[in-house]
């Protein structure tokens, strides 16, 4: 077998983009030998929508990547240009970062985090066939018909699958803006047989700044303290700079609709389905015909480049609507397009096809992370990357996997979701969908998850001697917290008390608290242990229910179950128990129509099963 | 429901008949806990396989609702392998249904039938050799539990839930776009028409809470109070209910001065009987106490019966009487139909819903007014209706306290985060009772009345 091939190594990642880089990483860093194979080189971790990392709910992702030794945060820490914490005005559960980024710094950061990776190498190649023996992933192979060899082979290869571009009427197919596709790889990987989807996102027109009159538009600036995302950066150094806010308003919505049948979302050029929470320009119109103006925001992509981006303003209308829609936007009356938006379908593998640990169910070894799973964004990609590197190293060591519990992790509501219900719609991440909000901070992010990181050897002992340090500090604050007075309206109360009312702040409680450890700690520490008592009560509350979960999700579903030959189960349980093929009891509960008898009769049989296999 | 057999289940589980000895059964691991929060006896404890005498008591009042005995089985000698406790009280519907109620709003589960057989045989106490029971059991389990769903989701109740969880479900969507879309241009709620709009889903929940009013009297019991010009015939009346020569009965107008109160038990929910002295200006200073105390009856009292002597005319004083039951529900009981009818009633201006006729002599259309006394506060059902009725009664007061916890956060300035915890849980209460709502379900809502999306 050895012969057949050119090159070998434990895991091969295909794609270069934001899920691939996490992926290469986590594996190398995990002792793997591991090769990343890219179309373009010159464009790994390209940001191929927006510029700009977090916001709500993504901005903990990228916290949580970090807290388990991910790269995006530290990256983004470094080549970000606008920093602004979201939601800041609510509570600190619901805190996000978000970051504008120097976009073309931002490749060039990460390539030169993966180039100075040990054990990581990185190549330029186009992959056309995923090689298989039996039901196991062995390698893959390249265009000029090299072959290499992997244990573990993970695809990233976002909307590259079968990618299509509209611009008006004008078709072409590509991966992301300028780059080609990957039709050969998309035949190989439909040959397996997975299930598939075709998915549409959209692009805004990008403009030249020196042609927007920036003196009549509304300016956006960063915090005067720029949050950073990863728990290792210091401080933000490099400078701020602003984004400026404009509306639509009837003139260009009178253009749109006047050019309706020349945009292919309505000409019925594309049929597949957009994300309800990216609609392209002419969906707003369409859909809100009520609101008159529609908030657009310019962003800049780089220190370096006169490049805008304009948030909000996705289309695939012929260049000249885009031309005449943009010019009738105030700020935006000489403005020039350097590119046209466009809209692209791709090809996405129904998730349901994958385990949580991101594996395949039909071909073992073969691991399938970010848009390829039908999700959208760069950090949802990211993490996915993450957590199939992660486990793909784990199983090349013969070690257990790690699948985050939806109490854990955005990333482990995230997956569980993809694996268990599958998606329609580019999937993006909500606050809202996680049943433990108040618990999957961005502040406790370290702590949820670095010691499960440092387990599996992706964070060094220094950082990990660094975390616990602070954890130190933070047990130690809240101990003098629960000793020291302060004085409230009704008299002198203890502090942890005292902190529980939403008007008392931690500044207020720190008299009594030794100046050596107050010296010591930072605002973030403070906050962070002032948070965990504001909510001290309310996470109580919960642990019922997570403990609950934790139990459902520890009865274990055998891999080679045959739901037909369970007696007792009707049919429309047995097609949707046997497509998704549930790991344990708590998933299998959430797949969507399961009900309670045929969790209890599955239940029944596992029970019966192992008491035959003690007995025996 | 992940929890397959890790909760504590209670059931019903003697047949329901109106008399004799009913029994309440738990398992699971909570169960000793769970009954000794509504179990009040001397030594506070439940030793294993001894019976314990004590009594039911609501938790909250601190009423007594029943005796009972009590028997716990320690795991792993009872029947599920489980700690097991039953309790044996007196087989009245109500008070079993009560008992029920407090061992669920204690962290009990409602069981599926067939529930104690299969946690019986999942802890390995019953040998499955007998597969083919088992099944049949999983059958009436998937049986019943899609003719609960279908009476839920047809139901009128869930008909009538619908508007206000649809409400509750819009209030939700702009409280979470507020914070998922913090960025977009949407609209933030106030205080005030967040609380609004609490209020609003609030106000389409009490009138279903009052049809379960039942289940309030039950544990709180139910005053009710006869009153009347004197000799109509309150105290022979009062005494017929009670089936005991109680109260003095006199041929003398202005006997009874003092109150007569007396608790029994009327279709198993305790009744406080008050019979009044004739309102009617006294002619002495005793009388007149007796008077003012009856005033005073009326005042306090959940039900009014107001007796009228059938066989004489409408007098002032019943007139007077009448003035004093202005705005009050009360019953019209026309006693002594025995003798010769002289009460006009179609002259007369009756504002109660319902006239009962009564001979408290004879005791003709006594039975009539004990079922009348409870009209206001529903029927007694069948055991399917009971059943799920105590578990319908839990999941809306479930969404009420949910509520009412979501305004205090309000009112405290927690914020948005915070308050949407108490929202979704009321909501999860109403879910129960309409089929569920998912995060899709809310997304949808928002991505609706939003243009989100940059
Ligand atoms: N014939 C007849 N006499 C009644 C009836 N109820 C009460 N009485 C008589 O009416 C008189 C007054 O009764 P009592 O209960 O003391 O009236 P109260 O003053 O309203 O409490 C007594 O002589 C009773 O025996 C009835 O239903 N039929
Ligand atoms: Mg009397």
């Amino acid at each position: 077998m050895a012969g057949a091939f050119d090159e070998a190594y434990d895991v091969v990642v295909i794609g270069g983009g934001h899920a691939g880089c996490e992926a290469a990483m986590a594996a190398a860093r995990m002792g793997m030998n591991t090769a990343l194979y890219t179309m373009n080189v010159d464009l790994i971790a390209q940001m191929s929508c927006n510029p700009a990392i977090g916001g709500i709910a993504k901005g903990h992702i990228v916290r949580e990547i970090d807290a388990l030794g991910g790269v995006m945060g530290r990256v983004i820490d470094r080549v970000g240009i606008q920093f602004r914490l979201l939601n800041s005005s609510r509570g600190p559960a619901v805190w996000s970062p978000r970051a504008q980024a120097d976009k073309q710094s931002y490749r060039v950061e990460m390539r030169r985090v993966l180039e100075q990776q040990e054990r990581l190498r990185i190549k330029q190649a186009e992959a056309v066939a995923i090689l298989r023996d039996g039901g196991r992933a062995t390698g893959l192979e390249l265009r000029d018909g090299r072959k290499v060899q992997a244990q573990a082979v993970i695809l990233t290869t976002g909307t590259f699958l079968n990618g299509l571009i509209h611009i008006g009427d004008h078709r072409y197919s590509a991966g992301r803006s300028g780059e080609t596709p990957s039709i050969p790889l998309a035949d190989s990987i439909k040959s397996i047989g997975f299930e598939w989807g075709r998915m549409k996102t959209g692009t805004p027109p990008r403009l030249d700044s020196r042609t927007i009159n920036f003196s009549v538009l509304e300016e956006q600036k960063g915090d005067s303290r720029p949050t950073p995302f990863s728990f290792e950066t210091g401080a933000i150094t490099q400078p701020q700079v602003s984004c400026f806010i404009t509306y639509t308003n009837d003139r260009v919505h009178q253009i749109i609709r006047d050019n309706m049948s020349r945009s292919p979302l309505y000409s019925g050029q594309i049929q597949s389905i957009g994300p309800r929470y990216c609609p392209s320009v002419e969906d707003k119109v369409v859909k809100f015909p009520d609101k008159l103006r529609h908030q657009l925001f310019l962003e800049p992509e780089g220190l370096n480049t006169n490049e805008t981006y304009v948030n909000g303003l996705s289309t695939s209308m012929p260049s000249d609507v885009q031309m005449m829609l943009v010019r009738a936007i105030p700020g935006l009356e000489n403005a020039e397009i350097i590119r046209p938006g466009y809209a692209i379908e791709y090809d996405f593998v129904q998730p349901t096809e994958l385990l949580p640990t991101l594996e395949t169910k039909k071909v073992e070894g073969l691991y399938h992370a970010g848009q390829i799973n039908g999700t959208t964004g760069y950090e949802e990609a990211a993490c996915q990357g993450l957590m199939a590197g992660i486990n793909a190293a784990l199983k090349v060591q013969g070690n257990s996997s790690l699948v985050l519990e939806r109490s854990q992790a955005y990333i482990g509501i995230l997956i569980d979701d993809l694996v268990t219900k599958g998606t329609n719609e580019p999937y993006r991440m909500f606050t809202s969908r996680a049943e433990f909000r108040l618990h999957l901070r961005i502040d406790n992010a370290d702590q949820r998850l670095t010691p499960l990181a440092h387990r599996i050897g992706l964070v060094s002992e220094a950082a990990f001697a660094r975390f616990r340090a602070k954890q130190g500090r933070m047990e130690r604050l809240a101990a003098h917290l629960r000793l020291a007075k302060v004085e409230v309206d009704s008299g002198r109360i203890a502090a942890d008390q005292a902190l529980k009312r939403p008007e008392v702040r931690i500044e207020s409680c720190l008299d009594s608290v030794p100046s050596e450890l107050r010296e010591q700690m930072s605002w973030e520490e403070m906050k962070s242990v002032e948070t965990s008592i504001k909510y001290e009560g309310y996470l109580k509350q919960q642990t019922a229910e997570v403990e609950k979960l934790r139990k459902a999700e520890s009865r274990r579903i055998p891999v080679d179950i045959e739901y037909h030959a369970i007696p007792g189960l009707s049919r429309e349980m047995i097609e949707k128990l046997s497509r998704i093929r549930p790991t344990t009891i708590g998933q299998a509960s959430r797949i969507p129509g399961v009900t309670p008898a045929a969790l209890c009769i599955l239940h029944i049989h596992l029970e019966a099963s192992s008491n035959r296999k003690e007995t025996a | 429901m992940p929890t397959l057999i890790e909760d504590t289940i209670a059931a019903i589980s003697t047949p329901l008949g109106k008399s004799g000895l009913g029994v309440i059964r738990l398992s699971g691991r909570d169960s000793r806990r769970i009954v000794l929060s509504f179990f009040s006896t001397p030594r506070n404890r439940l030793p294993d396989r001894v019976p314990v005498l004590g009594n039911l008591v609501e938790p909250s009042t601190r009423d007594v609702l029943d005796q009972a005995v009590v028997t716990c089985f320690e795991a792993p000698r009872s029947f599920t392998r489980e700690d097991v406790v039953e309790i044996s009280c007196h087989g009245s519907p109500v008070i079993l249904k009560t008992a029920l109620g407090l061992a669920l709003a204690a962290g009990a589960r409602l069981a599926s039938p067939g529930e104690f057989t299969l946690r019986a045989f999942l802890r390995g106490r019953i040998d499955l050799v007998q597969a083919e029971a088992i099944r049949d059991l999983i059958e009436a389990q998937t049986l019943y539990q899609a003719k609960v769903a279908q009476q839920q989701l047809s139901g009128s109740l869930s008909r009538k839930v619908t508007p206000a969880k649809q409400t509750l479900v819009e209030l939700i969507a702009l409280l979470e776009a507020g914070i998922d879309f913090a960025d977009d241009d949407v609209s933030v709620l106030s205080e005030a028409e967040i609380r609004t709009r609490i209020n609003s889903v609030e106000a389409g929940l009490l009138p279903l809470q009052s049809t379960f009013a039942f289940g309030k009297i039950v544990n709180a019991g139910l005053t009710i109070a006869l009153v009347g010009r004197p000799n109509v015939g309150k105290s022979s009346v009062f005494n017929r209910l009670l089936r005991e020569e109680r109260a003095i009965v006199t041929e003398f107008p202005g006997t009874t001065r003092d109150l007569v109160a007396e608790t029994t038990q009327v279709e198993g929910i305790p009744v406080r009987l008050v019979d009044t002295a004739g309102i009617r200006a006294a002619r002495d200073p005793v009388e007149q106490l007796g008077v003012d105390r009856s005033v005073e009856a009326l005042a306090d009292a959940d039900q009014v019966l107001f007796v009228v002597d059938g066989s004489q005319p409408w007098t002032r004083l019943d007139a007077e009487v009448q003035t004093r039951l202005e705005g009050r529900t009360h019953l019209f009981v026309i006693n002594k139909i025995d003798l010769e009818q002289q009460l006009d009633e179609k002259s007369l201006d009756i504002r109660s819903k319902a006239v009962c006729r009564v001979s408290a002599r004879t005791g003709e259309g006594i039975e009539y007014l004990r079922r009348a006394l409870f009209m206001e506060y529903g029927q007694l059902e069948g055991y399917e209706g009971l059943v799920t009725n105590v578990r319908h009664e839990r999941l809306i007061q479930q969404a009420l306290n949910a509520l009412e916890m979501s305004r205090n956060s309000l009112k405290s300035s927690m914020p948005h985060e915070v308050i949407l915890l108490d929202l979704h849980s009321a909501l999860k209460g109403l879910s129960a009772l309409t089929g569920e709502t998912t995060v899709e379900d809310v997304l949808g809502t928002i991505f609706s009345t939003f243009c989100i999306g940059k």
